[in-house]
């Protein structure tokens, strides 16, 4: 196992629900909603991880949400996966306080998925038109 | 033929308007205007603004924004405008026909004068839809 993901889960060993090794440099880790800003904050400021971007599908579990993380020094790429199970209305806390970078990308998860992201400083439209209607989220799967 | 439409012929500024492409249209396009293919032999040349254009040509398939964007590019053009629509969107919205952010084709919101089909059309396709168009200005 490479030196950054070490680092990573000997510090989150208890938060860290389970993990799939994709390739030696390639790692999944998942946590519960309300871990993730925390685990973000240290892969961001302590490990200088990147934040490349993040990641949103519709499943049949729930809303997935992908966060992914690239340590340029090593090669390593970390995701940190979620799942909001309720589907009627998904909510987690926004990272873009912790890095703007993910502001755009948390507003395109918003209006595509209709996860609410709790302390974004601004959820408006990106893509979509500014009057699109409210509630119509057009990458969620039919029930 | 006219005074306008045969200075039109002569030298003609072309106004690039992206519609939301996936930009493989916009390469071809530049690369149709490098020394290789040499567009500018016809007098063509890209200019920067809608204000100097003689040709609109769009790429792409409108979405709700750029929708609303192409329509004011074509008011503020001068007039005699023509309309080229570069590759398989802009012609006829292929598969982004049913999509959730698609409201129309680019014929159904600027007048189209010119249809290059292909995905992306080669240099070669763009050259020969021009000569077709100036074929038709002179009215041969």
């Amino acid at each position: 196992m490479q030196e950054t993901v070490a680092k990573f889960r000997e510090k989150f060993s208890n938060q860290v629900i389970k993990s799939q090794e994709k390739s030696t440099r390639r790692q999944y880790i998942e946590f519960l909603p309300p871990d993730i800003p925390e685990a973000a904050r240290f892969l961001f400021k302590d490990l200088n991880c990147r934040f490349a971007t993040a990641s949103g599908i519709d499943t049949p579990e729930g809303i997935e949400i992908l966060y992914h993380f690239s340590d340029d020094h090593t090669g390593e790429v970390i995701s940190l996966r979620t799942i909001l199970t309720d589907k009627k209305d998904p909510q987690i806390h926004s990272i873009a306080t912790i890095f703007p970078a993910a502001e755009w990308i948390e507003r395109e998860i918003w209006e595509l998925l209709g996860v609410k992201f709790i302390g974004h400083p601004n959820l408006k439209h990106l893509l979509l038109i500014d009057d699109w209607p409210e509630g119509k989220h057009p990458l969620r799967k039919k029930e | 033929m006219n005074l306008t439409s045969k200075a039109l012929t002569k030298s003609i500024g072309v106004f690039h308007a992206a519609c939301s492409p996936c930009n493989n249209c916009d390469i071809e396009i530049l690369d149709a205007l490098t020394p290789k293919h040499d567009l500018e032999r016809f007098g063509i040349t890209l200019v920067g603004s809608a204000r100097h254009a003689d040709v609109l040509l769009v790429t792409g398939v409108p979405n709700y924004k750029t929708a609303e964007r192409l329509k004011k590019l074509y008011l503020q053009t001068a007039k005699p405008c023509l309309v080229v629509a570069v590759g398989g969107c802009a012609c006829g919205r292929i598969m982004f026909r049913d999509s959730y952010n698609s409201p129309c084709a680019v014929d159904e919101i600027v007048p189209v004068d010119l249809y290059i089909p292909g995905c992306p059309p080669k240099p070669e396709a763009l050259i020969a839809g021009v000569v077709k168009l100036l074929a038709k200005l002179r009215g041969k």
